[in-house]
């Protein structure tokens, strides 16, 4: 079904305006959804702070880094406004607070009461916006003894027992391979501000709500968790986590994704490269008889002890060790098709260069969409995973070059007249007195 | 409710929920917060009643600790929707609903005469959400999926792993714990929340096409940027980000056989002074409080002995709760690797009163369930009830509420008998 909205379409936050003084990246992620759906995200940011403007791991190869050119701020912080503003002087805590009269939802994902420190509060915006959705996203959350601990997606992973979670049985933590709760944590601080603004929209009162990034963790691990309150059982013990499988051979406990079942597990495929790797997993025997059928019948699957789900379970190392002597003739595409043909689960393990280039599924649904960029050139960035049938959510613009919008905000909303506007760049307010001028706003003086 | 607490954020809004292990944990999200969300399973109970664990590990629709999780605050009824009457009640059901949450095989609801189409054609306000594997449309659109295949084919597993010193050959690992699920129901939820807000202006409900392994390949920090920007592809690592090029460790081993992470690179001179004077209380500072070491680029250039000689050896003779509790007082942003477990005896989320001790009367005792990752100041996110039994709330739902005589409500359900009972 999902008849494409009309270009024209409405976005669902349009008219709802964001003060962003998020950083890095948790916070950020968080505002780019709210402009993917519409809202006008004010990102508040000082040039010698933001250390996601630092990142020159991902500028185009062979161009000097900039604070306008890393490809992860750009999709991390696409459909922003920028506006340059030091909070930590009076003028621009005023001017703070005017924005903040003007606005729908302030987030931020500074370390605990820093805000509240500068004077920005959920009591002070209050006395600027009565109704004001304030999220706060700090590691530990505002409250509580360790509320002034500091966290990065690894470090917040890790206390909350999400990297003890993925691994080998037997070998250290393989933990995750990116900050998974910079991800989720940063989606967390979208819906707790939708949450809010719905709350808003329906009773008329605005809140502060207190979220914490290393608890948004340990909420995504219920089941392990109630497998301790209510059966006792330890998470450290013999054969968990089970790697990719559901269950290790010669124990019974569960992991905590889904039904326990063999085969489930990776199997290398041709030509044998580092990701050409897939996926399968047998929920019946009538499934496990399919695979055998997709395999040729070889003799060894025909053995006895594979007939059962509890066999198959019991048997894993044999039994993996027979199906990769055949993944391993097939390229992963292939032996995908093949398998999901019929009714098999099987899905390759795909790079990023797979999901933006050779993922059919991806492509048709339109993920990756270029967006021109005025420092870097044309790149593609990340859409919405969601299509709405009478709105638009895809990309508006690509992240912001630094103080892009000063003007934009400050005078076109606050109304500055010209002269207070070009007196901020010279005493610190909307720049650094060290740092020249940026040519846009050269340009935004004249 | 007592009348003197206050409502939670999502108070007054209903929510229909179809789901199995796919779109569950949507429908608690929104529960939690004060939705009435009503689970319509089919008759017996759904699929995901017989994901484990179990109480006591016996297999019972009833018992499935995963299924008590992913189902608070909700309460259940079972229909047949694919019988005539069932069909009939759902639609009477979907009429008093803001918002209908399904994750069925994308046109099964339609070949029922339930599809968005037929169904605001009785409530234009609708919200419906379908959260699907692969969304209604594209060349996936019916492949079958589970949580471990959307972290292959979403990129999760192409950046989790060991570095080859740790376990030779490794393979690529999927993180457990339902995390593709998980994801699926983040964005579902945004999407569900903006249609809301957008019909509190308009009045007007829509339809959100949801796609779990859309929302999987958006969740791998900057790896798709290293490449779309680069051209750069990452290798795994044990224990710390993806990289195109290897960096030094994070992850230590401490005496009692734990583990912590340790971010160690960027050390400027203040904070190799302040770890080595913490070091040196222990006797273990090696040559780090040497005045050479009060420069940056002498710090870079020894990094190698630094880490691998000497902060792997000091770890190595702490407690992980010493070095994880020293270090955030010190202001190293550092951790142990906690499990869950050991999360029950966490102060902090005492002091934050983040466990709930849910009632479970079918069994005369109370469990303890984690809670919210946010404080909801003014309107609490909050445990109304643990999870429903198959068809527990049959008679209160679809005879009281509804208004279905006995003998429709049997018909609709699908069984004989004890309509309250339907297995």
């Amino acid at each position: 079904m999902t008849s494409q909205p009309a270009a024209q379409a409405p976005r669902p936050l349009e008219g709802i305006r964001v003060l962003d003084f998020s950083w890095v990246r948790a916070g950020p992620w968080a505002t780019r959804w709210l402009g993917a759906l519409g809202a006008e995200v004010m990102k508040v940011e000082w040039p010698e702070t933001e250390r996601g403007r630092r990142t020159p791991g991902t500028t185009p190869k062979g161009v000097d880094p900039t604070l306008n050119n890393s490809g992860n701020f750009s999709d991390t912080n696409a459909n922003k406004l920028s506006v340059t503003l030091n909070v930590r002087t009076a003028r621009g805590l005023d001017l703070a607070k005017r924005l903040v009269a003007v606005s729908d939802i302030v987030i931020e994902n500074f370390s605990s009461r820093v805000l509240s420190d500068w004077g920005l509060g959920y009591d002070e915006l209050c006395k600027a916006k009565a109704d004001i959705v304030y999220v706060s996203m700090a590691g530990y959350g505002q409250t509580g003894r360790h509320h002034a601990y500091k966290t990065f997606g690894p470090v917040a992973q890790a206390a909350s027992g999400l990297t003890f979670m993925s691994g080998l049985p037997g070998a250290p933590p393989a933990g995750w391979g990116w900050s998974y709760l910079d991800d989720t944590g940063g989606l967390y601080g979208a819906m707790c501000a939708l949450t809010g603004l719905y709350r808003r929209n329906t009773t008329g009162k605005g809140q502060h709500i207190d979220q914490s990034q290393m608890i948004t963790g340990v909420t995504l691990t219920g089941p392990a968790l109630l497998d301790h309150t209510v059966n006792g059982r330890a998470s450290h013990r013999e054969g968990y986590p089970a790697g990719n499988r559901a269950q290790w051979p010669g124990t019974t406990s569960n992991s905590y994704r889904g039904p326990t079942v063999a085969p489930h597990n990776a199997y290398r495929t041709d030509p044998g490269g580092y990701n050409d790797w897939c996926v399968i997993a047998c929920f019946s025997d009538a499934e496990w008889d399919e695979l055998r059928r997709l395999m040729g019948d070889p003799d060894w699957a025909a053995a006895e002890k594979f007939a059962t789900q509890a066999g198959r379970l019991q048997n894993q190392d044999a039994l993996d060790d027979g199906i990769e002597s055949w993944t391993l003739t097939l390229d992963k595409y292939a032996l995908t098709d093949l398998c999901q043909a019929h009714g098999v689960h099987a899905l390759p393990v795909q790079s990023s260069a797979d999901r933006v280039d050779n993922d059919p599924q991806l492509r048709d649904r339109g993920m990756y969409q270029p967006l021109a960029h005025p420092e870097m050139g044309t790149f593609k960035l990340q859409n919405a995973p969601f299509r709405l049938s009478a709105s638009q959510v895809d990309n508006t613009r690509p992240g912001p070059m630094i103080g892009e919008h000063n003007n934009t905000v400050l005078q076109g909303l606050l109304g500055l007249d010209d002269e207070t506007f070009a007196a901020g760049f010279n005493d610190g307010t909307f720049w650094p007195e060290s740092m020249p001028l940026l040519p846009y706003m050269e340009d935004m003086l004249t | 409710m007592n009348d003197a607490e206050p409502a939670g954020p999502l108070d007054g809004l209903r929510v229909i929920e179809v789901a199995g292990e796919q779109g569950q944990f949507c429908g608690k999200l929104m529960a939690d917060l004060g939705a009435d969300v009503i689970k319509v399973e089919p008759p017996g109970g759904e699929d995901a009643r017989a994901i484990g664990p179990f109480l006591a590990d016996e297999p019972d629709p009833d018992k499935s600790l995963s299924f008590w999780h992913y189902n608070t605050s909700k309460r259940g009824v079972t229909l047949d929707l694919e019988c005539a009457d069932g069909a009939i009640a759902f639609k009477r059901l979907v009429a008093t609903a803001d918002v209908l949450l399904e994750s069925r095989a994308p046109g099964h609801l339609p070949s029922l005469g339930l599809g968005y189409e037929d169904l605001r054609a009785i409530n234009d306000g609708l919200v419906m959400c379908s959260l699907t594997p692969f969304g209604q449309t594209g060349p996936w659109r019916d492949y079958v999926s589970s949580d471990l295949l959307h972290l292959a084919a979403g990129g999760q597993m192409a950046s989790c792993g060991y570095d080859e010193a740790d376990v030779p050959d490794a393979p690529p690992i999927a993180p457990d714990g339902g995390n593709a699920w998980h994801t699926g129901a983040h964005f579902a939820y945004i999407g569900i929340m903006a249609a809301l807000v957008q019909r509190t202006i308009t009045g007007a409900g829509q339809y959100v096409d949801a796609s779990i392994h859309e929302a999987c390949a958006l969740t791998t920090e900057s790896a798709v940027a290293s490449y779309v920007f680069r051209g750069d592809e990452v290798t795994r690592q044990t224990g710390r980000h993806h990289s195109p090029r290897p960096t030094p460790r994070t992850q230590f081993r401490c005496r009692d056989g734990k583990y912590v992470n340790a971010i160690v690179w960027g050390l400027t001179p203040p904070m190799l002074r302040r770890l080595a004077e913490w070091m040196d209380s222990h006797g273990l500072a090696d040559d780090l409080l040497d005045g050479r070491y009060q420069d940056t680029k002498f710090i870079r250039a020894n990094t190698d002995h630094i880490v691998n000689d000497v902060i792997a050896n000091f770890i190595a003779n702490m407690d992980s709760d010493e070095i994880y509790h020293g270090a955030q007082d010190r202001g190293f942003t550092w951790s142990s690797i906690r499990t869950p477990d050991e999360l029950l005896d966490d102060p902090h989320l005492a002091d934050r009163e983040f466990w709930v001790d849910v009632p479970h009367p079918e069994l005369g005792t109370r469990y303890t369930y984690p809670g919210s990752a946010a404080i909801y100041n003014g309107s609490p996110w909050q445990i109304s009830r643990r999870a429903p039994l198959v068809g527990e709330h049959n008679v209160e739902v679809l005879r009281d509420e509804l208004g279905l005589a006995d003998e429709e409500m049997r018909q609709a359900t699908g069984v004989q008998g004890n309509p309250t009972s339907s297995r």
